[in-house]
């Protein structure tokens, strides 16, 4: 075992070969074309209103708080639910959308921005950061799914680690449902780094099937409806 | 290696003892209520789940033909799946075997120097039983999720495949949590433990440095490994170390983005009756040039372990379309009584009793297919509709089969079979076949009736022994029909 890298290479070569000839030789002159047509169920189509209904309601159910606002507004609904809930810092992503409430936000709470590698900071990020801003891409009214597409300036641990999340909602990127948002955004083109749909704070039934909230990811899950 | 070979014969030895097993559980009044609450409570959410009969139904069918889509083209989809993984910069690795598995993932991370691993939850690890193989090797492994943590800290395996903790109630928890977590005061408050839980893993989040997570499913189109959880610690695991290694067995992979959505809607219904999981994670890449956070490295397994050999037969290879949702437990009558443990392998229930016997052979898994009263349940409630009664029929088959009977179909084919029982249904079978045979031996059974042995093996363990009657079935009704011919003459 001196070359290791070789040996797990070796390893993975050999097996690979094998499990593909396995395969392959049991689909060896399959005709695709023959396969049976898939079914799909037609489901409702739904008003604005409706889908917007449905998407608070699902997130409610899910222990989230659902806030209506507008961009101008933000910043002061903002910073009362920091101080209902005591936190004085919050992380932000450097998002241009958003700049404004960031600014106006400046004299009400100690902001900090996510500007930094996660590398030497993760004892901060995990023990300092109480609550963090984020914005989302769309959402899904049918299950109450909010699409979070983390980049260089909004992190995956912007929206994981502090124990609060607030996100900003638009409602006019509201979709009905997960298949009808791919299909229109064309995912399939092109996927970033990651991708997740959230639909509450975290939470576990592990212990005797008692639904606790806050197990790993955020405790609070606020989101910040706008253009309603 | 020596270890993996002892943990592999660990596996085949407890599936072995099944039989003691279940005298032993079923005799655990606290552990059949822990599961009657849990498995009720199961059955119930995923009732509520469906808005109707015919969404459930028209859902099921479109899953079943995705599934067997996948399956078709499974040697082209992996293919497909590795090169837009490597293109994205995700490394990939195939294993035969578990020993493979476990020695790609340990060599990974010692590449890396890595020391501690946080998990998240994956059963293709458990199938591998990776965490005792890397703690051989003086890498700390810590399971995250809420309940897979709860089995290690016990020092068990998970009893369920979607709640591994379910055989526990808190107040087992609570006093797990004072004999092993310092400075705990005892509660058995739930919130209370899983607050407790919450802080020692974080600071495990905080300070490993490799992650390992399975998949649910892995889109071969654009090469992005999908997780479905609740909790977030997928999500850590994934995103906080500087290594993220994914497991998962070969049968995951799906063809197009556009098959996430009903599968995921199904699943997660089937499972645990929510409409969505709180997280729906898509990984697709290691964190890219400019990205503040995310792993400088992800590396996914492709694991067979019997797989390919379920898939080389048209009737087996439906056991692959299974994503996992652990309904066919939560409603079956024998698991939700004899409990998870019993049956001796990673996977228990009906899916265990299908996949167990590709993994470890029949010869350790012979009594598993047989674990059923083929009441249908299973079959009724998977989202993929495997018909599992089938299944369990064929294996049991495959099971009796003499040894050396050509095509050999599974590994350990004929372990079930015995000689006597052989015999005796060959000549009821040519007994039935000829109509002289047929009339001397009913002539026979009814005179001599009285030879009918008291004792008839594992029959009689909880009943009497039949006795065949004083006349056959067809004497019977001739003398019946003669009487009312009788009596229509006599009144006519
Ligand atoms: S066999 Fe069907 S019901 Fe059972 S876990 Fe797999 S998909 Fe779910």
């Amino acid at each position: 075992m001196t070359n290791t890298k070789a040996d797990i290479k070796a390893v993975s070569n050999t097996a690979r070969g094998n499990i593909l000839a396995k395969l392959k030789a049991e689909v060896n002159g399959a005709d695709y074309k023959k396969l049976p047509e898939e079914v799909s169920f037609n489901y409702p189509k739904f008003s604005r209103e409706e889908n917007l209904a449905q998407f608070i309601s699902e997130l409610e159910k899910n222990h989230a708080q659902v806030i209506k606002t507008t961009k101008e507004n933000m910043a002061e609904v903002i910073s009362e639910q920091l101080k209902v809930l005591n936190i004085t810092k919050l992380l932000y992503g450097e998002n241009d959308s958003h700049r404004e409430v960031i600014n106006a936000l400046d004299s009400k709470v100690d902001l900090q921005a996510y500007d930094f590698s996660i590398d030497n900071n993760k004892e901060m990020l995990f023990n300092e950061c109480p609550a963090a801003l984020s914005t989302s891409r769309c959402s899904i009214a049918a299950t109450g799914s909010i699409v979070l597409w983390p980049d260089e300036n909004e992190p995956r641990s912007l929206t994981l680690v502090p124990p609060v999340h607030l996100v900003i909602v638009d409602a006019n990127e509201l979709h009905a449902d997960f298949a009808s948002l791919m299909t229109s955004q064309q995912w399939q083109d092109k996927l970033p780094t990651n991708v997740v749909l959230v639909s509450g704070p975290s939470k576990t039934a592990d212990i005797q099937q008692t639904l606790a909230y806050g197990a790993h990811g955020p405790k609070a899950l606020i989101v910040l409806l706008i253009n309603i | 290696m020596k270890h993996i070979i002892e943990e592999e014969s660990k596996y085949v030895a407890s599936a072995k003892a099944f039989r003691a097993n279940v005298t032993r559980d079923l005799g655990n009044e606290e552990l059949r209520s822990n599961f009657r609450g849990a498995m009720d409570y199961l059955m119930d959410k995923r009732k509520g789940a469906f808005s109707s009969e015919d969404e459930l139904e028209v859902l099921r069918e479109q899953c079943k033909l995705i599934k067997q889509r996948c399956l078709a083209k499974l040697p082209h989809l992996l293919e497909q799946l590795e090169g837009n993984l490597e293109k994205n910069g995700i490394k990939v690795h195939w294993a035969e075997t578990i020993t493979e598995a476990n020695e790609i993932i340990a060599q990974l991370i010692a590449q890396k120097k890595g020391k501690s691993v946080v998990k998240g939850k994956s059963m293709v690890s458990e199938e591998t039983a990776l965490n005792d193989y890397l703690e051989e090797r003086n890498v700390e492994c810590l399971e995250s999720d809420m309940g897979e943590y709860i089995v290690q800290l016990a020092k068990e395996h998970p009893s369920h495949i979607i709640m591994p903790a379910i055989h526990q109630n808190k107040k087992q928890v609570a006093k797990l949590f004072a004999d092993n977590i310092d400075g705990f005061e005892y509660s058995t408050d739930v919130d209370t433990l899983i607050q407790q839980g919450r802080e020692v893993l974080r600071n495990k989040f905080c300070q490993a440095d490799v992650g390992i997570s399975g998949v649910n499913f892995a889109v071969a189109e654009t090469g992005t490994l999908c997780l479905v959880e609740n909790e977030g610690n997928g999500r850590m695991c994934t995103t906080i170390p500087d290594l993220h290694i994914a497991i998962t067995g070969i049968e995951k992979v799906i063809e197009h983005l556009a098959d996430v959505p009903p599968l995921l809607s199904l699943l997660t219904r089937s499972a645990t009756g929510q409409a969505i999981s709180t997280y729906f994670n898509m990984i697709s890449s290691p964190r890219k040039l400019g990205e503040k956070d995310g792993p400088e490295e992800v590396h996914l397994v492709l694991l067979d372990n019997g797989r390919s050999q379920a898939f080389a037969d048209e009737e087996l290879k439906q056991t692959l379309q299974c994503i996992r949702c652990g309904a066919c437990m939560n409603h079956c009558p024998v698991y939700t009584r004899i409990g998870g443990h019993a049956y001796g392998t990673v996977y228990p229930g009906p899916i265990g009793k299908m996949i167990s016997p590709h993994m470890l052979g029949l010869e350790a898994t012979t009594n598993l297919p047989t674990a059923s009263t083929l009441c249908g349940a299973c079959g009724e409630v998977c989202p993929v509709k495997i018909p599992i009664p089938k299944i369990l029929l064929r294996l049991r088959q495959e099971s009796v089969k003499p040894k050396s009977q050509q095509p050999q179909v599974m590994k350990g084919q004929g372990a079930g079979r015995n000689n006597v029982e052989a015999l005796i249904w060959k000549v009821w079978a040519q007994v039935h076949k000829s109509p002289t045979m047929y009339a001397l031996s009913m002539w026979g059974l009814t005179r001599f009736r009285f030879l009918m042995p008291k004792k008839l093996g594992g029959w009689t363990s909880v009943r009497t022994a039949p006795k065949p009657a004083a006349t056959t079935l067809h004497q019977r009704i001739n003398a019946k029909q003669k009487k009312t011919q009788q009596s229509q003459q006599e009144r006519g």
